[in-house]
Parts: C-alpha cells; sequence; structure tokens
C-alpha cells in the first residue's frame, strides 16, 4: 500500500495540526497533546496537571456534564486522556461519520473548560483521583515504587522529582481557582498538537478544523520551562522498604540521555539488550542460569526535556545477590559490548515495537502528535525504525558505559536478607 | 468565521464557536471473513486476509485447557504453556527466543479453563520463517525436566503475585465460592501452591502428548497477499501427531447462585476490590447478546449506571465495571471495581440498588440505543489489528462456536429491544442471589457488611 502523506497546518491561533489519510477501516481517530504535565506544576500542587485532566471530562460551556463521555459512549467510541510528566493527551477514535462532533467536543473544551468548573466537580473528581491513586499505588504491592525511585533519583523540587499521580495532601489543598489558572496557563491553542488519522479528506478535515478551533483566542504564551537535566547517577543512594509484599525484590532506576539525539537510540537499545524479555542478558544470567531471581524486567521511559529514565525490576529472595549480579552484568557490558546477535535482535524488536506502535489509526495519531509536539517534526515517527537501526555496536557499549556504569543509580529494596 | 452566537453561555465572550454538529449515520462495516481449511489428518485453519495489517497474527487453539487436567495435576496445562516457550533442546536457554527476535516476532502460549493457546506475531514479510519455527516447538518442545523445575518456582511465585492484588485474588474467591468443589472452575487455572509443588516433567509431556492435533485449530490473519500462507501454515502443522493417552472429559458442572458476602482479609487495605457474581449461560445461548447489552448498561462506560451514581456522583471509585466471564459452558456475570475501604458498604448497598434496578424500572429506549451503539459500533476499532481479529476467531472455534459467531453476535446485540434485554436480565440474574467478595481489611469492613442485612458473612485469609 503507498505510503500516505503527512498533512500539516497551524492555524492562526497557534494550534498545530497534523492529518494522515489512512482508509483500511471507517475510523477517525482524534488526538491532542498538550505541552503540560506534572513536570510543569509547582510546589504544592502536584498532581494537578492529572486531576485537571479529568476536570476535561466535566463539561463545558456547551457540553454539559456527563454529556462527553455520553456522547462518545454511544458513538461506539474508544476515548480517554492520560497524563504524563511532559504531557497531557486527549483522545477519542470515533466512526468516521462522528468526526465533527469529536472535534466540536475538543474545540469546546479547549475554548470553554471555566464555564463548567464547579466546586462539586472539582470535588467529585478529587475524590475519584483519590481512589486512582489508591487502586493503581498504594494499595498495589510495589506500587509506589516509580514514584519513590523518581523521589530518590532527583532533588526535591526537581521537576521529575514527582510523578503525575501527586500527594494526597496536594490533591486535598487544590482549589478550583488552582484549575482556572492552570487552565488559563497551559490549555492554549498555541500549546497543543491535533492530529487526525483515518478515513478522511485531509484537505476537508483541515477545513473542519479550522471552522472548530478557529474562532479560540490564541491565549497568553507558556511560560519557559525549567531546566530538568541532571545527568548520570553516581553512587548507589538507595532505600529499604518494610511493606507487605508478597516477595522481596530489588528495584533500580538509571537515568539517560533526553529523547531526540542519537544517543538514546543506542541506550534505549542497551537497555533492551540488557533486560528486555526472557531473551536478555539479565534475564537469562539472573532467572535461568543463576536462578537468584523469578522475574527480571528492565524498560525505558523517555523524556525530552529531561534525563529519561530506565528501571530494572527483579523479584527473588536475596535482593543483596540481585544487586551484586546486576552490578557485574553492567561492568561486563560496559566493558565488552554488546554482540553482533544482541544488536540484531534489539533493532528487529524496535522495528516491531513500531509498527505495533503505528499499525492502529489510534496509536498513529498518538505519535504524530508526539513528535510534532517533542520535536516539531511529525513525520519524526516514520524513521524510528531506521534511527535503530543505524545504531552501531560500539555507540550501545559507549552509552552502557557512560549512563548504565556499575555502581550508579538508584535502588529499593523490598524485604530479603539485610545487608 | 462567524461570530459568536448570541446563546453562548457568560464567560464565553470573545469565542467565535460552531453550534454542535449532528453526526450522520455510522457506515457499514463487517467482521472480516475467513477462508476455512484443514491441515490433512491434522488441525483445522483459517486463513484472514487483512489488507494493511503488516503485522500477522497465528493462534493455534489446542482443546487441552485446564478444564481436563488429569485429577491432581491442576496448572499441569498452564505450566505446559510456559515450558513450551523452553525451546526444543534441553537447556537450550535463550536459543528460542533469540530465534523469534531476530525475526522481530514472538512466540506467547498461555492456558486457561477452555483452551492451552499458542500466540505467533510477526511482521508479515517474515511470516515463512517464523512459522518454520514456530513448527518446531509445536512438534518437538523440549519440556525438560531441569526447565520445568525452574518453572515451577516461578509460578509458585506468580501465584503469590496474583494473591497479592486484590482484583485477581477476587477472582480467586468468587469461583471458589460460586462453584461446587469438585468442578474444575471452583480452582485456580494455574493450579495451586500444592499442586504446582508436586509438578515433573513427566506430566508436562504426557500432557502435551495428549493433545489431538485434529481438534485443534489454527487461525492466521494479517496483509496476507503476496505469501503463500496456506502452505506455510500447512507444512509448518501437517504431521504433526500427539500420540499419548486421551485427556478427561471437562466437567460441565454449573456455577451456584445465592446470596453471601465473603470477606478476604487484607489487614491494612486502603481500598476495597468488591465482586458481586451470578451465573449465566454460555456464550452459545441466544440470551447471551442480550445480557452483554444489561451488562453494559449497569457498568459498560462512564454513564453506566452504576458508574453514574459509585464514580461521577460520590466519588466512591476509580471506576467499576459489569460484564460477562466466557467460560465453555457457562457464563459469570460480574460487577467489580475497588472502592476506599471507609465507603465499602455504602457502596455496595448502591451497587444492589443498581442492580436491582433494571428489574425495578427496565431499561429506556435511550440508554438501549446508547449501550448498542457503544458495544456494536466500536468494532472496528476493537477489530483493527490481525491479533484481535485471529484471537476472536480462534477462541469462537475453542468455544464450539464457529467462524461466523463474531458477525451473528453484532447483529443480535443490534436486533435486541430495551423490554427484551431487561426481561432476560430478569430470567437469568437474581439481584437477591449473588454472591460478593470484598477483598479488604475485614476488621473495618466486617460489620458494615453484615449490617447490609443482605447475606451472611464469612472471612477468610488472603493465603487460604
Amino acid at each position: 500500500m503507498a505510503e500516505q502523506p503527512l498533512h500539516e497546518h497551524t492555524l492562526g491561533n497557534g494550534l498545530r495540526v497534523v492529518v494522515r489519510e489512512d482508509h483500511v477501516v471507517p475510523l477517525a481517530a482524534v488526538n491532542i497533546w498538550y505541552g503540560v504535565g506534572s513536570r510543569h506544576e509547582r510546589a504544592g500542587r502536584t498532581g494537578l496537571a492529572h486531576l485537571f485532566e479529568h476536570l476535561m471530562f466535566q463539561g463545558s460551556a456547551n457540553v454539559a456534564e456527563g454529556e462527553h463521555a455520553a456522547l462518545l459512549e454511544s458513538a461506539g467510541a474508544a476515548f480517554n486522556a492520560s497524563t504524563s510528566f511532559e504531557r497531557t493527551n486527549y483522545y477519542e477514535t470515533v466512526p468516521i461519520s462522528h468526526l465533527e462532533l469529536a472535534l466540536w467536543l475538543e474545540a469546546d473544551r479547549m475554548g470553554t473548560l471555566p464555564a463548567a468548573l464547579t466546586q462539586a466537580n472539582l470535588d467529585n473528581q478529587r475524590d475519584v483521583v483519590k481512589n486512582e491513586r489508591r487502586q493503581r499505588y498504594d494499595n498495589q504491592p510495589y506500587g509506589t515504587a516509580f514514584e519513590r525511585l523518581c523521589a530518590l533519583t532527583f532533588p526535591e523540587g526537581h521537576p521529575y522529582a514527582h510523578t503525575p499521580i501527586g500527594s494526597m495532601e496536594d490533591l486535598d489543598a487544590t482549589t478550583l481557582e488552582d484549575c482556572a489558572d492552570f487552565f488559563g496557563t497551559w490549555y492554549a491553542p498555541g500549546n497543543a498538537v491535533l492530529s487526525v488519522v483515518g478515513d478522511v479528506d485531509a484537505e476537508k478535515t483541515i477545513a473542519a478544523i479550522e471552522r472548530y478551533f478557529g474562532g479560540i483566542p490564541a491565549g497568553p504564551r507558556k511560560p519557559p520551562p525549567r531546566p530538568g537535566d541532571l545527568g548520570p547517577l553516581t553512587g548507589v543512594r538507595g532505600e529499604t522498604l518494610d511493606e507487605d509484599v508478597p516477595s522481596p525484590a530489588y528495584f533500580a532506576m538509571f537515568t539517560l540521555p533526553a529523547d531526540g539525539g542519537d544517543d538514546i537510540e543506542a541506550a534505549e537499545l542497551a537497555v533492551e539488550i540488557l533486560g528486555g524479555g526472557s531473551g536478555s542478558r539479565l534475564y537469562d544470567r539472573m532467572v535461568r542460569r543463576d536462578q537468584i531471581a523469578t522475574e527480571v524486567w528492565a524498560g525505558v521511559t523517555r523524556l525530552a526535556t529531561g534525563q529519561s529514565l530506565a528501571i530494572v525490576d527483579a523479584i527473588g529472595p536475596e535482593p543483596d545477590k540481585i544487586a551484586a549480579v546486576l552490578d557485574e552484568e553492567l561492568a561486563r557490558f560496559a566493558a565488552d559490548g554488546p554482540d553482533p546477535d544482541e544488536t540484531a535482535r534489539a533493532t528487529a524488536q524496535a522495528e516491531r515495537g513500531f509498527l505495533e506502535q503505528t499499525e492502529t489509526v489510534t496509536g498513529l495519531a498518538n505519535a504524530l502528535s508526539q513528535n510534532a509536539t517533542q520535536f516539531d517534526d511529525p513525520a519524526r515517527v516514520f524513521t524510528a525504525p531506521g534511527r535503530a537501526a543505524a545504531v552501531t555496536a560500539d555507540a550501545i557499549k559507549e552509552m552502557a558505559g557512560r549512563w548504565l556504569a556499575p555502581g550508579g543509580r538508584t535502588a529499593l529494596t523490598y524485604g530479603g536478607t539485610p545487608s | 468565521m462567524t461570530g459568536p452566537s448570541p446563546d453562548l453561555p457568560p464567560g464565553t465572550a470573545g469565542l467565535a464557536l460552531q453550534p454542535r454538529p449532528v453526526p450522520g449515520p455510522v457506515p457499514p462495516w463487517a467482521f472480516p471473513a475467513g477462508t476455512a481449511g484443514r491441515v490433512p489428518a491434522g488441525p483445522a485453519t483459517l486463513r484472514v486476509d487483512l489488507p494493511g495489517r503488516s503485522l500477522a497474527a497465528v493462534r493455534l487453539v489446542l482443546h487441552s485447557g485446564a478444564g481436563r487436567e488429569p485429577a491432581g495435576l491442576d496448572g499441569v496445562a498452564t505450566l505446559t504453556a510456559h515450558a513450551l516457550l523452553e525451546g526444543t533442546e534441553p537447556g537450550g536457554g535463550t536459543a528460542l527466543t533469540a530465534a523469534f527476535e531476530r525475526l522481530g516476532a514472538s512466540l506467547y502460549a498461555s492456558a486457561d479453563l477452555t483452551a492451552l493457546r499458542i500466540a505467533l506475531d510477526v511482521p508479515v514479510t517474515r511470516l515463512g520463517p517464523a512459522l518454520e519455527l514456530f513448527s518446531s516447538v509445536v512438534r518437538r518442545p523440549a519440556l525438560d525436566d531441569a526447565d520445568v523445575r525452574r518453572l515451577v518456582r516461578e509460578r509458585l511465585e506468580e501465584i503469590a503475585q496474583e494473591d497479592a492484588d486484590p482484583g485477581s485474588r477476587a477472582m480467586r474467591e468468587l469461583r471458589a465460592v460460586m462453584f461446587p468443589a469438585e468442578a474444575r472452575a471452583s480452582r485456580p487455572t494455574g493450579g495451586t501452591r500444592g499442586s504446582i509443588g508436586a509438578l515433573q516433567g513427566s506430566d508436562i509431556r504426557d500432557f502435551y502428548a495428549s493433545v489431538v492435533p485434529a481438534e485443534a485449530t489454527a487461525v492466521v490473519a494479517g496483509d496476507l497477499a503476496g505469501t503463500d500462507a496456506d502452505t506455510a501454515l500447512t507444512a509448518a502443522l501437517e504431521g504433526w501427531a500427539g500420540g499419548g493417552g486421551p485427556l478427561p472429559t471437562a466437567d460441565r458442572i454449573m456455577p451456584e447462585s445465592a446470596a453471601r458476602i465473603v470477606v478476604v482479609d487484607r489487614p491494612g487495605s486502603v481500598q476495597t476490590y468488591l465482586a458481586l457474581g451470578h451465573g449465566v449461560p454460555d456464550r452459545s445461548h441466544h440470551d447471551w447478546p442480550s445480557l452483554v447489552v444489561a451488562s453494559h448498561v449497569l457498568g459498560g462506560g462512564l454513564t453506566s449506571r452504576l458508574n453514574a451514581v459509585l464514580r461521577e456522583e460520590k466519588g466512591y471509585t476509580y471506576g467499576v465495571r459489569a460484564g460477562l466471564l466466557r467460560m465453555r459452558h457457562c457464563g459469570l456475570f460480574i460487577a467489580q471495581g475497588a472502592v476506599h475501604t471507609e465507603v465499602t458498604a455504602d457502596a455496595v448497598a448502591d451497587a444492589l440498588t443498581g442492580l436491582r434496578s433494571v428489574i425495578a424500572r427496565g431499561i429506556d429506549a435511550e440508554e438501549h440505543g446508547s449501550s448498542v451503539r457503544a458495544l456494536a459500533d466500536r468494532a472496528p476499532a476493537e477489530y483493527e489489528t490481525a491479533r484481535a481479529v485471529a484471537a476472536e476467531l480462534a477462541d469462537a472455534s475453542a468455544s464450539g462456536l464457529g467462524a461466523d459467531y463474531p458477525s451473528n453476535y453484532l447483529a443480535a446485540v443490534r436486533a435486541s429491544t430495551p423490554d427484551g434485554v431487561a426481561r432476560t436480565y430478569g430470567k437469568h440474574i437474581d439481584p437477591e442471589a449473588l454472591t460478593i467478595i470484598a477483598v479488604g481489611d475485614a476488621a473495618q469492613i466486617r460489620e458494615p457488611l453484615e449490617k447490609l442485612g443482605y447475606a451472611p458473612v464469612t472471612v477468610t485469609s488472603k493465603e487460604e
């Protein structure tokens, strides 16, 4: 099938638009990235970006409370939103017949959200979010590990030292005025990218977007972001936890290069070779051969305006042994680098990951919004397999030595024999 | 650009917004049809060509689920699935995984009560070589003693992790309470600490040898133009033979519905995981689609009856859902979700009011229409990938429903009526005979649950 071109357009109010025709199924994916996340929150108001995301579903000037969900549910739409460190993302995949309704709904909340902000809605969604926190983190074994590792890795007050869910205290302290200010500061068209992918006519879609979003005022310029860089970690800063978990475990975090350059491509392949799945070095050593862990997993969170992060999780009765073997494997990797087969496998997996990410209209729309928001280049999404394939073994070795060195990480130890 | 319309609410001056558009009809869409075939003396096959889907999916479904495990070997199906991924050479280590990774492919295997399922995902350009590897795994898995010993330890750890998760602990308890002890469904699909600890390599090898290839189904889906998927699939599976003794027939013991509340004590829990269950017929029953619609009205989305009250009005929960659990010989209606510990009993009371409301006041045309559209019109997105299509068709086959089941089901959802759905719900689900599982802090929730007066409350420990 011939590749479809990207159609890019910027409205007078600053809203950036990306449209791609994809005529495989009669669907349209609508995806908006706002360039605001938990890294933009101020001290004492952690969790506000995410709480605000919930309020975006409570109605706007011309959409009654609950109506947003009702209209989309009865259209057979898949819809949701998510808040991360650097962005907040709203999306709905609708039958093509409902594209304009979806655009209208997004425009109404982008333009008029404060008209529907009420204390009752804030109080209700605050309770919902607190239950989200309990369900996903506080009431799950190891559930707060990522949050704790971020707090260990970054100095207090650093934009990445807290995670999007925020603290119960800050959620409780959030006022209606905070929410209105937050909207006024960050939810301007110029701080958003709207992507549409699906069975659409690109020209007509851009015209419709002009119609629905063009009347929204540009709003203020957003404040400059606080710097998010940190560099490689030195030393092991750790915490031992006495929590009721099913088994002892060892969780580690490493900083990595920011997304956007060649370095993160090599660094991500390095993490993949080390701990990505049952064919990886750490799995083979810890689970299969030494049998000191029953599970080990590593993964990367790419971040564009700060350090990216790598996590290694291992479950096993003696976390100290896991930590020691981790250091051994990191030292070996930094010294020898990957073998050619490891590099080839990691590259093939990266290609597969790209296909998985972009094979649905929903996934592709999200990837376009991401690359437009973070790199001002939506077409960058299509270069992912090529970027991975261009990484050399030397580059992987260099990145491993710089960012994944033995003795440079933060770590959580759950239970096990004390050292 | 038009000027602001005069009836805009206050606070929106300076905006130039458009009136709400009225959507036209949803375009037609049909569940992808496949071409049926058969490997000589081997599995039935189904090829589904999906233009534009460059990731191909292969799903092989074996009629060797946990429901057919020999007595005393609970979990042998699950462990067999895990052992299949270890490769074809004893002590082969990462060789098999590495071979799939080189192709950008992945292999998974899992077991449920109905079937043992093997899944291959691969870029369609490398389907041929991936099927050759797949073939070696299916025909000649090592199922080696040393690997099995390690996998037993890993499975024991998984059981501990599953029991520590409130949601999966609730599902385990729900089945244990609702099914009589002699039903396989009353016990965990993946086995218990006791049963897993006793499994040997020979148990795994015997179980796998009992697979009857002619009873299996293989589905391949993706953008198959330019590939000879039929030949490759036939080559992969032709001549594969089982050779072991027959497995026992799965029991068809039905769940027992009665009013009861079981607290699974999880001291210190800040939330209670609630599951309210009732037995329903299996998917082959003509009432199934209406029961799905009724479940959606109750707990299908944010605007469903349960979420409208428990989440959007009261903030008791991040969200609840109601749906039907598919089993081979029956189904379970389950409404579930996590609520703040201190409102546990209030949340149960509101949930019961919701579950009674379908009988008390029926279903109105608007919410019925909304649920029908939510279920049927989302199908194009739900089945956009080859993986989703292949898995659904393979599951229909495993359940003896036929390849046209997904289409027929969607048509039946559309053909349902508000009154019919409410009547069907009342026929199969008695809101006064629900099994309620509450995984939470017994010291805090037992008494309030007793005060509800719905049913006697018993308390069990997390590890039992």
